[in-house]
């Protein structure tokens, strides 16, 4: 049967963030730029890259996420994450390791409402007429740098993102938790091109050195209506997803 | 209404140095029972790297064998993936001519072009691209076989003229079919003339809107072959026990497993942005359509698992949609012990199969023949 996850959620612990319990109002965010790469990873010791409740998907890869919100309730900022592909129970989804943001207040709101493991970095994504580019640099330091090259024009629909699961801490009990993020996107504008990996240190996203790409797959850049929903579904990250998860809301 | 078994050869971990071996024992075992019964086709998938939902990676070995352990069943690729990172179309056209000669004149060829990344990927075939050289595939490949020198310029492929041989047994050639499981597929079959080799479960009324469509389009197609085959099958899944109790909680049981066990892997649409890819492909929909809604003993609509009584109806719903036969799963990584498989093929063939007309009788291709 396929594997579960390994992680050690308790010394994992340390990364993750507080969520201010699980009624989070949703928000909508116009004209989202998402900058979106999949690469195939290393596969041997994937599967402590994410907790018992998750299966890693075969094969294994991540998702390397740059995106910029022109518009929020705190101001514009941009949001880089690093995923790793999983399966909780039979459905497909991306467990988010790290997460870095443009501004403080943002980076403090998308822990605290949706568990984002958010911390602050400078966080870049332009979109030129031969690339669109993603970079993070922590402390000077460049941590991720992405490109998309050859741009080229695909429909809204021929992209599918997946969910995003978040290991957090409740503020309201102090439990470790998982909670699912299903944003929902009314796509603008959608291109698929060539993914390009400059720089990436597999640490500063949690991976150590466990997360090394190895492979590109694809790249996406789409302009989108995005809606942070609210939080569906809460699991216990060790147990299996079809045991352990509790619907929040509908 | 005809029915045939259908292998995708899951192997379970560990893979100690028998399991393999074990597993495709158990399958030729079972082929062999099979055809004693009276079922009508083996039937067995083409994929790669699916690691314990498919070891079925050289079908045509696999198939060959069972042409051999067999004397009436025919054999069917189901399907040749017609990408040419995966095969060269002049060895398609080799392979199954032989294959065709070797088991006597039955085989049925299934056509398609590959669902996962895993594959795709692996081969570094373009999801763009399959679509199309599947099309140039189908239209080559009964030329190929029917004319004493082939020369062809195309897009993906182009070849100067040669003989391409042996030539199959059957004339003019073998049946063919199109792996139909993403919506318009079945389209695309009819407008060439090919037989519908469903590989989705479940789901009646989908179905039966599908072949509806299936039947008025073909009446109208330009074949890509020397003669149409308008026939429609499906895939399902067969656990079927005198004890109604035993029969669904194994059947459940496989069920369960498979669709676990698929999901695991990665479809192109996840992975890739494509037109080419409309919807998440055969693995989804396999999985989405075996874990429908259920009867009061917990097993999908359409689903050929219980007791007689209960395979018998899920067949008769089939039957009353216009499907013309139905290629059965018998496993999944091996949960079903190989005796209850066993017994699984004689309760069917001995309660459920007298039941429809063409069943025992089985011995026509679909369309082909010398």
């Amino acid at each position: 049967m396929p594997s579960s996850g390994t992680m050690d959620v308790a010394a994992f612990a340390p990364n993750v963030s507080e969520i201010n319990g699980f009624k989070t109002p949703e928000w909508t965010l116009k004209g989202a730029q998402i900058l979106n790469v999949y690469y195939e990873v290393k596969n041997e010791p994937f599967a402590r890259l994410m907790p018992v409740m998750f299966h890693p998907v075969i094969p294994s890869y991540a998702m390397l996420n740059v995106t910029h919100y022109p518009e929020s309730p705190v101001g514009p900022f941009t949001v880089a994450d690093v995923r790793v592909g999983c399966r909780a129970g039979v459905r497909p989804r991306g467990f988010t390791l790290k997460s870095y943001v443009s501004t403080a207040a943002a980076a403090r709101e998308l822990a605290g409402r949706w568990g984002y493991p958010a911390s602050v970095a400078d966080v870049y994504l332009r979109a030129f007429h031969d690339r669109v580019v993603g970079r993070v640099k922590l402390g000077g330091r460049c941590i991720l740098e992405v490109e998309m090259l050859d741009r080229d024009f695909i429909g809204g629909n021929d992209i599918q993102y997946v969910s995003s699961m978040h290991l957090c801490r409740n503020k309201e009990d102090g439990k470790l938790v998982v909670v699912q993020l299903d944003p929902e996107w009314t796509f603008i504008k959608a291109e698929r091109g060539r993914p390009q990996l400059k720089a990436f240190e597999g640490a500063a996203w949690n991976g150590g050195d466990q997360l090394v790409p190895t492979w590109p797959i694809s790249a996406s850049y789409a302009i989108a209506d995005t809606t942070l929903s609210a939080i569906r579904y809460v699991s216990d990250p060790n147990v299996d997803a079809f045991k352990g998860t509790t619907q929040i809301a509908a | 209404m005809k029915f045939g078994i259908f292998y995708e050869i899951s192997v379970p971990r560990p893979w100690d140095g028998e399991a393999e071996k074990r597993v495709f024992d158990n399958c030729l075992e079972q082929v062999a029972l099979a055809d004693e019964l009276g079922f009508d086709t083996v039937w067995a998938v083409e994929h790669h790297f699916l690691e314990e939902y498919s070891h079925c990676s050289a079908p045509e070995i696999f198939l060959t064998a069972c042409a051999m352990r067999t004397r009436k069943m025919r054999v069917g690729h189901g399907i040749v993936v017609c990408v040419p990172e995966f095969n060269h179309p002049i060895k398609i056209a080799e392979r199954t001519a032989t294959l065709d000669i070797i088991s006597g004149g039955r085989l049925d060829v299934g056509t398609g072009r590959s669902a996962t990344w895993n594959e795709l990927g692996g081969f570094r075939a373009n999801p763009d691209e399959t679509k199309k050289t599947w099309d140039e595939f189908v239209r080559c490949l009964p030329k190929m076989w029917t004319q004493e020198r082939f020369a062809y310029e195309g897009r993906s492929w182009s070849m100067p003229e040669r003989a391409i041989i042996p030539k199959p047994y059957q004339k003019p050639h073998p049946p063919m079919w199109v792996a139909v499981t993403s919506p318009g597929t079945e389209i695309d079959a009819a407008e060439r003339g090919l037989g519908s080799l469903g590989l989705t479960f479940g789901s009646v009324k989908e179905q039966e809107e599908k072949v509806k469509n299936y039947r008025r389009i073909i009446a109208n197609c330009e074949p890509v072959g020397e003669f149409v085959n308008d026939k429609v099958s499906t895939v399902n899944f067969l656990f079927c026990h005198e004890d109604s109790e035993r029969g669904n909680k194994i059947g459940r049981r496989m069920l369960g497993t498979f669709n676990f066990l698929a999901a695991q892997l990665l479809a192109a649409r996840e992975a890739y942005p494509t037109k080419s890819y409309p919807s998440l492909g055969l693995l989804p929909t396999l999985r989405r359509e075996a874990a429908g809604p259920g009867d009061a003993a917990g097993v999908p609509e359409g689903i050929a698992i219980g007791d007689p009584e209960r395979v018998l109806r899920a067949c008769k719903r089939w039957e009353a949609v216009g499907v013309d036969r139905i290629n059965f799963l018998l496993n999944a990584l091996e949960t079903v012990p190989q005796a209850d498989v066993l017994n699984s093929l004689r309760t069917f063939a001995k309660y459920v199969m007298p039941h429809f007309q063409d069943s025992a009788t089985q011995t026509a291709a679909a369309g082909g023949g010398r």
